[in-house]
């Protein structure tokens, strides 16, 4: 399975990738976000998947899925969020302001 | 010795001051105190028996920079000149300039470069030596750059910094590499170990860099430029830094490693050639000039041609010839800058086709002048001292017969025609000088200022330098033995016995003089005759222009080609980063023998999980062909909560719950951002760009995707989390042991993910509630 | 307890950043609040600097649980070093962010974010735990984005947008990078990876792995061919927030670079420091010439972070004690010297009015001593003696020839020199020249940038005739990076 996951993370980064090469905002954030769940799926992959319980202690249990990695997920997907979020608002307000959501349009070469 | 080095940067810091009351009392006389005072210290080290002295000073010991000072022969010629010239020129200063200038900056300046210069004579030390090399281009910039209210004067001041640094750079290249080679950064002990110099791989490169630094401060065909424009500088700085001392710096290197260099033909070719090139070249370039200090300008550089010259000769003869003409230089040359800006200052001009016959006015100028250039032309008379060095020129270009190399052969017999034919142009512009600033027709209505002699104290500077050249010319054994001799030695090697003669019989070197002055009056009488061939050579040529094009190229050709790249475009930019990142390394990749894909150690494979698996690839996939935005987006959730979907199924519920409380937060802040914003529109791109991105985009999933699964395969060693399985409870005091691996094993990375959150949040706040005022019209 | 003091360079600035987002509209309170919290603050790490260089590395194991299993913040020479060069830099900065900043933008929480910045910058420099590095980067990433979007210009917002997407980009890869190394290895710690590593010789798709993670690093450090982002967003924010990013952002870049490639990667230099080479010679040529490339007088000094950062990488690449000393010595000079340059072109642009050459000239007639302090710091920028420049890149380029990188040594040297030429037309073009009658000196401003500029050349001075007070603990530095088990057994305790 985790050779399965793994090409999937990895899909998840090429669709990602793809979308960050687009003119429009919203496609290039939808780009990073895809990138980053592909990010959490490789995280989780390289703990190795279904080796025992959830990492909650319970008595007469030996194996455990490995926790490290689910921590560190964790840590990354809240952070990821308030990226996002900034991210969001940082995208509104900048086509707001500069009329237009399309970054080729967003150069800028003035001023040198 | 570090006190004299320092002295006239010390009283530098008081100039500030003392120059409040410049218009009491000129700020020059204080300044004139520091080079007096040098130059009396160390004039008592000169006499036959003189001994080279050392001092050393700490400074950087850890990295062996320190301040050794090494006093022979060599340094102390040059700090006599340093010294000896600085007081004559400041004293000159006193009258030249007035006190209404900025007189604090420019003896500041002056100052500086006082001390660099000793520095670079008096230092053991290769990077110390560098340090004060590259002090004396600052304050040579700064100086030129006096009146920089003037376009030329900072175009000036811009063009000796970068050939001076350009050739300061590779000259401390060349050091660092001696310095790898000896293991050591004292010269003279670089110089007991010639072999190994000698036999280094690094050997020529060394003498490259080197090099290249000795030509670009000396000025040097083809880095001569910068001297010419070097001239915008206050006239006594001219004399003094542009003339008698800094250009000769790189004299100064050369001779300071002519025992190690001297060794090699290559340094024979170099030097001589470069020399001898130099020597034509700008002699026959100054005969061209209309500004008196034009003409100085070139004279100086093809005078120091032809030292160069000399010193690669390497024989005792012309190195001691070479040494000789060092002094005899600074003084003439010295004396003729001054009274170039005399002339300058009493006419107000230096165009010397408005100059003339100035000789009934300013008969003391004209006097000093005509004893000066005629010692700088080589004039047989026992009392110009610029005859005897020039005769030993020619002795020491028919000597070379030592060489094995054809091309050393073939340039040692061209040199003694070289010599000549330079020497006659020295004669013609050395004539052109005197003769058309001081006699001829006056053209009074044609100056700015009505002229006569100058006051007596903007004389006496030029006085005493052509008394110099009166006393060396007659009793040329005043030097010979107390200070020549030694410098020679110095520079050769061994000590070296020379006789100064005024009539050495009719001997060839006589008649090659005689040549000089006889076709050199004949030339000059009928100079409006061929001074058309100008037209022809240099022509439009001009080095000037290559100069000049490599620095417009320089913003030009770096704007074109930063333009081409940094484009604005994010797209652009990601392209570059994932392009390089895929082209290096997967080749890395592949090298390594990084590629290692095994099935073995993976669970088994559920049809749920693969179903849930394509559902999220199929999503995914689908975010780049929808083009409704609400759509988009609905579909990056399916990606989310597929993910949170496989969490459960992976084991980790704590995940999943905070998988779908994001994801759903996500969601809404996604459609809130984009509802006011236009709808997505068909990509318009390219077919071209289309496949570009697609290649790109499938490259880079794949390196990710291979990276990964052979990362997978590669279990090397246990899991570190197997102590958190076991410490959960016992040390943690929890069951959930991903919850007490956040708040505490791995405490700090919640803390901070709060803080992460608690900024976007603050970022958020700002970005809506701050809005500048042009915005919100 | 003198473990403790190893987070005191993260906590105090957090504590801080907690402090003065209480009140943000009482600014006159809160810049004082700031500014004497700085100046405690910079005082407390000098002081455990000079503890850590006296007796060895500090190893804080946080909430107890041993090295490897909790993070460890670990202060050795290196690290502590450069959280107080951050500081000294952050010092000079609260005292101009007074004058330069308006009121409306440092009353939306400019001090917190300014804190966190700092707080994010020495976590970075002191943590030992790659995950937990990834964590501190995304603080001070995220402070750098607030602090770059702070005002809310056009301009401003369409540049960040640039920046924070090639950042987020950047940071997804290096999770995912650490968990490609989690699975290999086993582990987060950076001494246990080093160790491990070490024992497995760097097998397999080890070395990719850490080429990736140079790219990461190098994404943040601005190298060839990864620093497009870098110029226009660092011209864009005011001037204090570019001196803090010119100075610290891109020396995080390199420092995790020197410290990943001295620690953990060092047993396949024949490839990955062959790549360095070319990779810092193409950065210097492509940084100088970019910065010769405009007439844009804040453009100018953003391009000439990239070169900086190729003579770093220059030494790495020589992989010997003497390049690495020389590297870190160059790191901490250019730290300093970085900031006072965006802050003094800041000044210039400010005071002119425009931050376009062609339209300043004859500057030096009004603000002679902003003039001085410009050319000092070309000269330092240059590696003109006698300034810290000049000891850093005398010593890395001693390193790059000892390694028979002739080449890369020799266009360092060149790039010198277009350096030079591209600061020095500031100077030339813009502080010479006839007077310009049309500005009216605006003193009190000048005054307000030159007291923090002139506190900063101080050091830059110092670190040039002063080296010898300093110099041997980088020899020592130097010799440390070459010697990983050093570290590893400080954190490991074996």
């Amino acid at each position: 399975m985790e050779i399965i996951m793994t090409v999937l993370a990895g899909i998840l980064f090429t669709a990602g990738v793809y979308n960050l090469l687009q003119k429009q905002l919203l496609r290039i954030i939808v780009g990073a976000t895809l990138i980053s769940h592909g990010a959490h799926l490789f995280i989780l992959t390289m703990g190795e998947l279904k080796r025992g319980a959830p990492p909650v202690l319970q008595d007469g249990i030996e194996n455990y899925s490995d926790p490290l990695p689910q921590a560190l997920i964790l840590t990354s997907i809240v952070i990821s969020f308030g990226i996002t979020s900034l991210l969001l608002v940082l995208a509104y307000r900048a086509s707001k302001e500069n009329g237009t959501d399309n970054m080729e349009k967003l150069r800028g070469n003035e001023n040198e | 010795m570090l006190f004299t080095v320092f002295l006239p940067v010390l009283l530098a810091i008081l100039i500030p001051f003392i120059s409040k009351y410049k218009e009491k009392i000129h700020t020059g006389w204080f300044v004139m105190i520091a080079p007096l005072a040098v130059f009396i210290y160390y004039v008592r080290f000169i006499g036959v028996n003189f001994e080279p002295t050392i001092g050393q000073y700490n400074w950087i010991p850890s990295l062996n920079i320190n301040f050794d000072f090494y006093l022979d022969g060599l340094s102390l010629l040059f700090v006599l000149l340093i010294s000896g010239i600085g007081t004559l020129v400041t004293l000159y200063s006193i009258f030249y300039l007035h006190t209404s200038e900025r007189l604090d900056q420019f003896y500041v300046y002056l100052l500086i470069f006082m001390t660099a210069m000793l520095g670079v004579v008096l230092s053991d030390n290769l990077f110390v030596l560098y340090s004060f090399w590259e002090l004396t281009s600052i304050s040579s910039f700064l100086l030129i750059g006096y009146w920089n209210s003037r376009e030329r004067s900072r175009y000036g001041a811009q063009k000796s910094m970068m050939i001076t640094v350009f050739g300061g750079l590779s000259m401390l290249g060349g050091f660092i590499l001696l310095y790898l080679i000896t293991g050591t950064t004292s010269i003279q002990a670089i110089l007991g170990m010639t072999d190994i110099i000698l036999q280094s791989e690094y050997f020529y490169l060394i003498l490259a860099l080197i090099l290249l630094g000795a030509f670009t401060k000396s000025a040097q065909f083809p880095f001569h430029i910068w001297l010419p424009d070097a001239m915008e500088a206050p006239t006594p700085v001219s004399a003094y830094l542009h003339s008698a001392t800094m250009v000769k710096a790189g004299i100064f290197l050369v001779a300071r490693f002519t025992p190690i260099f001297s060794a090699d033909e290559w340094f024979f070719l170099l030097v001589s050639g470069i020399g001898i090139v130099t020597l034509i070249w700008a002699s026959y370039m100054a005969v061209r000039q209309t500004d008196l200090k034009g003409i100085l300008a070139f004279s100086t550089i093809s005078q120091l041609g032809m030292i160069m010259a000399m010193l690669g000769f390497g024989t005792e003869v012309a190195i001691f010839a070479a040494v000789f003409h060092i002094l005899n230089h600074a003084t003439f040359k010295g004396s003729l800058f001054m009274i170039a800006g005399i002339v300058d200052h009493e006419t107000g001009t230096r165009d010397i086709r408005k100059l003339g016959g100035l000789v009934t006015l300013m008969p003391i100028s004209a006097t000093l002048a005509f004893f000066g250039t005629f010692s700088m032309a080589g004039f047989p008379l026992p009392f110009l001292n610029g005859f005897y060095s020039k005769e030993l020129f020619f002795e020491a270009t028919l000597e070379l017969d030592r060489f094995t190399s054809s091309a050393a052969q073939f340039l040692a017999a061209a040199i003694p025609y070289l010599a000549v034919f330079g020497s006659i142009f020295t004669f013609i512009y050395s004539m052109y000088l005197v003769f058309g600033t001081f006699t001829g027709k006056k053209n009074l209505d044609q100056l700015p200022k009505k002229p006569h002699e100058a006051p007596i104290g903007m004389l006496l500077s030029p006085i005493i330098l052509i008394l110099g050249v009166i006393l060396i010319g007659l009793v040329p054994n005043l030097v010979n033995a107390p200070l020549l001799a030694h410098v020679a030695e110095a520079v050769y090697g061994a000590p070296i016995e020379m006789d100064i003669y005024f009539w050495h019989g009719l001997v060839p070197a006589f008649y090659m003089s005689l040549i000089v002055v006889g076709v050199g009056f004949v030339l000059f009488y009928f100079k409006k005759y061929w001074v058309a061939i100008y037209q022809y050579l240099p022509g439009k040529l001009s080095l000037h222009k290559v100069y000049d094009f490599l620095m417009d190229q320089s913003e030009k050709f770096s704007a074109k080609v930063t333009k081409s790249y940094m484009s604005g475009s994010l797209r652009h930019y990601m392209l570059y980063i994932l392009g390089a990142i895929v082209l290096i390394t997967f080749p890395i990749l592949l090298m390594t023998d990084g590629i290692n894909i095994n099935f073995s150690n993976t669970s088994e494979i559920t049809t749920h999980e693969v179903i849930i698996g394509a559902v999220i690839a199929i999503a995914a996939i689908a975010t780049i062909f929808t083009h409704n935005k609400i759509a988009t987006i609905l579909t990056l959730g399916v990606v989310g909560y597929g993910l949170a979907l496989l969490f459960i199924l992976y084991r980790a519920p704590d995940l999943a719950l905070t998988q779908l409380v994001v994801e759903t937060i996500s969601m809404a802040l996604f459609l809130l951002c984009f509802y006011h914003l236009p709808n997505l529109r068909k990509r318009t791109e390219g077919v071209f760009s289309r496949s570009i991105n697609l290649v790109i985009s499938i490259g880079f999933g794949a390196l990710i995707t291979i990276i990964g699964l052979s990362a997978h395969s590669t279990k090397l060693f246990d899991k570190i989390s197997d102590y958190f399985v076991e410490t959960s409870y016992s040390l943690g005091g929890g069951t959930n042991i991903v919850n007490v691996i956040l708040v505490d094993m791995r405490g700090i990375d919640t803390l901070f993910e709060v803080v992460v959150l608690g900024l976007a949040a603050l970022g958020i706040f700002g970005l809506i509630k701050l809005r500048s005022k042009k915005g919100a019209e | 307890m003198s473990s403790n003091l190893a987070i005191l360079p993260i906590l105090l600035p957090l504590v801080a950043a907690v402090l003065v987002a209480f009140f943000p509209k009482k600014l006159k309170a809160v810049r004082l609040v700031s500014q004497i919290w700085m100046i405690v603050q910079t005082v407390i790490i000098a002081f455990i600097t000079w503890y850590v260089l006296d007796n060895g590395t500090i190893v804080l194991e946080s909430g107890d649980w041993v090295a490897p299993y909790g993070i460890v913040i670990v202060a050795d020479s290196l690290s502590i070093i450069l959280a107080l060069t951050t500081n000294i830099v952050a010092l000079a900065c609260v005292f101009a962010a007074s004058r330069s900043i308006p009121d409306r933008q440092e009353k939306f929480y400019f001090y917190t974010f300014f804190f966190l910045l700092i707080s994010g910058v020495s976590g970075a420099f002191l943590t030992g735990d790659l995950f937990n590095l990834f964590v501190f980067f995304e603080v001070l990433l995220m402070a750098s984005y607030a602090l770059i979007t702070l005002g809310g210009d056009k301009v401003q917002l369409r540049e960040s947008l640039k920046y924070v997407l090639i950042n987020v980009f950047s940071s997804v890869l290096f999770v995912t990078t650490v968990a490609f190394l989690y699975s290999v290895v086993g582990t987060v710690n950076m001494a246990q990876i080093a160790e491990r590593v070490a024992e497995s010789e760097q097998t397999g798709v080890l070395t990719a792995i850490g080429i990736l993670l140079f790219f990461i690093f190098g994404t943040k450090a601005a190298l060839f061919p990864l620093y497009y982002w870098l110029p226009k967003p660092y011209i864009v924010p005011n001037p204090v927030i570019s001196a803090l990013f010119g100075a610290l952002l891109t020396k995080v870049g390199i420092y995790c670079i020197i410290r990943v490639f001295s620690l953990i990667f060092v047993h396949e230099t024949e490839i990955t420091h062959q790549l360095f080479v070319w990779i810092a010679a193409l950065t210097l040529l492509f940084g100088a010439i970019g910065a010769l490339s405009t007439q844009n007088i804040k453009l100018i000094i953003a391009y000439n972070v990239i070169p900086s950062i190729g003579f770093i990488l220059m030494g790495v690449s020589a992989y010997n004690s003497t390049g690495f000393s020389g590297s870190i010595y160059y790191l901490v000079n250019d730290m300093l010297l970085k900031a006072i340059l965006f802050l003094l072109v800041g000044a210039i642009a400010y005071l002119a009015g425009t931050s376009d050459l062609r339209k300043i000239r004859g500057m030096i007639h009004h603000y002679p001593f902003l003039g001085w302090m410009l050319l000092i710091a070309t000269l330092a920028l240059a590696g003109i003696p006698p300034f810290g420049g000049f000891i850093g890149k005398l010593v890395l380029l001693q390193g790059t020839f000892e390694a028979g990188e002739v080449i890369l040594a020799l266009i360092g040297l060149g790039v010198s020199l277009l350096m030079l030429l591209s600061v020095l037309r500031i100077f030339v073009r813009g502080f010479w020249g006839e007077k310009d009658s049309s500005i009216q000196a605006d003193k009190k401003t000048a005054r307000a940038f030159s007291y923090p500029i002139a506190f900063l050349l101080v050091f830059i001075i110092f670190l040039g005739i002063g080296a010898e007070w300093v110099f041997p603990d980088f020899i020592s530095i130097g010799e440390y990076l070459m010697d990983p088990s050093i570290y590893i057994d400080s954190v490991l305790k074996e």
